[in-house]
């Protein structure tokens, strides 16, 4: 703390305006720092005012830039004169006034309504250094007020950490509101859920393709665990892989070329490669006990996935290229549901302890193993957010299993779907 | 201790004099220095995801195969996939079954209980089956006449978190094929 300080006012002393040049925060973890946060309700610029245009933004940015565990909010009920004036420019701003309350970071705003046309410029300020941060005008309609928003707190954590958010990507899930699990999808704080399929049958396994436009996942509607491909923007839907047995958790691979699978077809699960098509090219198991649920690695060079072959269910890790498997957890009597992270130096996975399950990180030569989550209930299936600060999972902590999410370091949790139905096996989209 | 001292009061004139040119230094901020921050992004211009429209779809529901009076159900253990003597035994008595009724097709239905991952759940059903299968066969029932199905933990038996409900719903289940 000392050294950094001095580090800090060196720098302050000699070059000033390198100082004011750097722009990027340095934060390696959520929760390490907190910048004082005022955020401001935007305001009507031109056209009628719509108290709902104003809320959803605020509501989305709030919850957004909250679950980045990066800012402290500065209440809004001391904000002052400058909060109800539009002044979007640097040299409009009283960055004095803000200074008073606290405030080193600003988000203000405006919004143009005409007609179903909308139209909303944001900014976010530096205070203590007086000038604009970075800004964006988002032209769309009412309808997209919600996406605008989410992007701007990417913009916000671009801006400040140097590393863009992941909020304009969207969460799969399989839920049963409709009284079959069918595959929804939803937007990262669990608002304007979409149902995907109609099969009436069992759909399971949901995973986006590395570049989002796809969902691979396993349905029984054929009365057999087959895998099908689906379009998200057209909704056209194929079946790829109808092998007698298993033909399920289906990963696409980082070069969207090749799809880990597993299948049953020699009498026991293993491990193979299928290409586009559904055709064998490979198999990467073989052995007696069970090999299943591939995740990996984003150089796609390697694969986590889970084995019995020595007993109890483990993490391994295998190499793509010689098929050579290491074992990568070494406590616990379970380990299941790998998933790598997209940076490549974590996996989680879920762990049972006491008859629960909660979710770890490992780091990926089995080092530095951590506990996130501490019941009640069950927490499973982890998985990662584009820009790996966040994990998505299901509990059953409050009944039904529903889907939450959390700061990669456990921090944070929050419920994104009812308790309603039963909701599980959520898979994050890249950034969309 | 005196280290630190003249480390703190350099300090305080660091910060004195980084305040005083920090100051000094600031430039005007011009209009255009913000106007080249902001850009414009057109979110109408983005696809959106394609759901289903209810209703349109009308599929039938899942058929299910119907028990066989005579082929009893046989349970396991907790993330084993291994026969019991009293699974055994069962199996026996199903084979006798089968030897009488040769016209008779069958599934067997793998089952876990709630608990752990959907894709390994699926991969222990799958094993159930198949090692209930590959007893059947040695028992001399030919393997045409079996076909083998895992439902992971998405049917089962009896609904409940306990103990009792989890030992019920860890199974194999024989079923006819119309």
């Amino acid at each position: 703390m000392f050294v950094r300080w001095i580090v800090l006012l060196v720098a302050c002393c000699a070059l000033p305006w390198s100082v004011r040049a750097a722009t990027e925060i340095e934060i390696s973890a959520p929760g390490e720092q907190s910048i004082p946060l005022a955020l401001t309700q935007f305001l009507p610029d031109q056209g009628p005012q719509s108290a709902r245009v104003a809320a959803e933004i605020n509501e989305v940015l709030n919850a957004d830039l909250d679950l980045s565990g990066l800012f402290r909010f500065v209440d809004p009920a001391a904000f002052l004169d400058d909060a109800g004036r539009i002044s979007l420019l640097s040299n409009q701003v009283n960055f004095p006034q803000w200074r008073m309350l606290g405030a080193e970071t600003l988000i203000k705003g405006s919004y143009s309504l005409t007609g179903e046309q909308l139209v909303v410029e944001a900014r976010l300020f530096d205070i203590v250094n007086r000038r604009l941060l970075t800004g964006r005008r988002y032209v769309g309609e009412v309808k997209d007020v919600r996406r605008m928003a989410h992007a701007f707190a990417d913009l916000v954590l671009k801006a400040l950490t140097g590393e863009e958010g992941p909020f304009s990507s969207r969460i799969a899930y399989i839920s049963n509101q409709t009284g079959h699990p069918e595959l929804w999808l939803m937007d990262v704080d669990g608002k304007r859920p979409i149902r995907l399929t109609d099969h009436r049958s069992i759909v399971l396994n949901p995973d986006f393709s590395p570049r989002g436009k796809e969902i691979l996942f396993t349905s029984y509607r054929a009365n057999n665990p087959d895998l099908y491909r689906k379009e998200i923007y057209s909704g056209k839907e194929a079946r790829l892989s109808y092998r007698p047995g298993l033909n399920v958790a289906g990963r696409m691979a980082p070069n969207e070329r090749e799809i880990a699978l597993t299948l049953s077809k020699d009498g026991n699960p293993e491990i193979y490669l299928v290409d586009i098509s559904g055709r064998v090219l490979k198999r990467i198991t073989d052995n007696w006990g069970i090999d299943s649920d591939p995740s990996w690695s984003p150089d796609g060079s390697r694969m986590a996935f889970v084995s019995n072959r020595q007993g109890n269910p483990h993490i391994f890790i295998a190499d793509i290229f010689t098929g050579k498997a290491e074992r990568l957890t070494t406590q616990g009597k379970y380990n299941a549901t790998p998933a790598w992270n997209p940076k490549g130096d974590r996996i989680a996975f879920t762990r049972q302890e006491g008859g629960r399950f909660d979710i770890y990180t490992i780091k990926t030569d089995g080092t530095d193993e951590r506990r996130l989550t501490f019941g009640p209930g069950n927490s499973e299936h982890p998985r990662w957010s584009p820009d790996s600060r966040f994990i998505v999972y299901s509990s059953d902590k409050s009944g039904n299993r529903a889907i939450y999410v959390m700061r990669a370091d456990g921090t944070g949790a929050r419920r994104l779907t009812t308790l309603e139905s039963d909701s599980r096996h959520p898979a994050w989209s890249t950034r969309w | 201790m005196k280290v630190m001292q003249m480390l703190k009061v350099s300090m305080v004139v660091l910060f004195l004099c980084g305040g005083l040119i920090g100051c000094s230094t600031t430039p005007p901020v011009t209009q255009m220095d913000d106007q080249a921050k902001v850009t414009q992004a057109d979110m109408s211009q983005q696809a959106e995801a394609k759901g289903v429209d209810e209703g349109a779809v009308k599929s039938e529901a899942v058929p299910s195969h119907d028990a066989v009076a005579g082929l009893e159900r046989i349970y396991f253990d907790f993330d084993q996939f291994t026969l019991s003597a009293d699974a055994r035994r069962i199996l026996g008595e199903n084979a006798k079954y089968l030897n009488a009724n040769n016209g008779l097709q069958v599934v067997i239905e793998g089952h876990c209980d709630e608990r752990g991952s959907d894709e390994y759940n699926l991969a222990l059903g799958e094993s159930r089956a198949l090692a209930a299968k590959n007893y059947l066969v040695s028992l001399g029932i030919d393997a045409k006449r079996i076909s083998v199905i895992s439902y992971g933990e998405e049917k089962p038996l009896v609904s409940g978190s306990s103990e009792e409900a989890w030992a019920q719903n860890r199974r194999a289940e024989f079923k006819a094929v119309h």
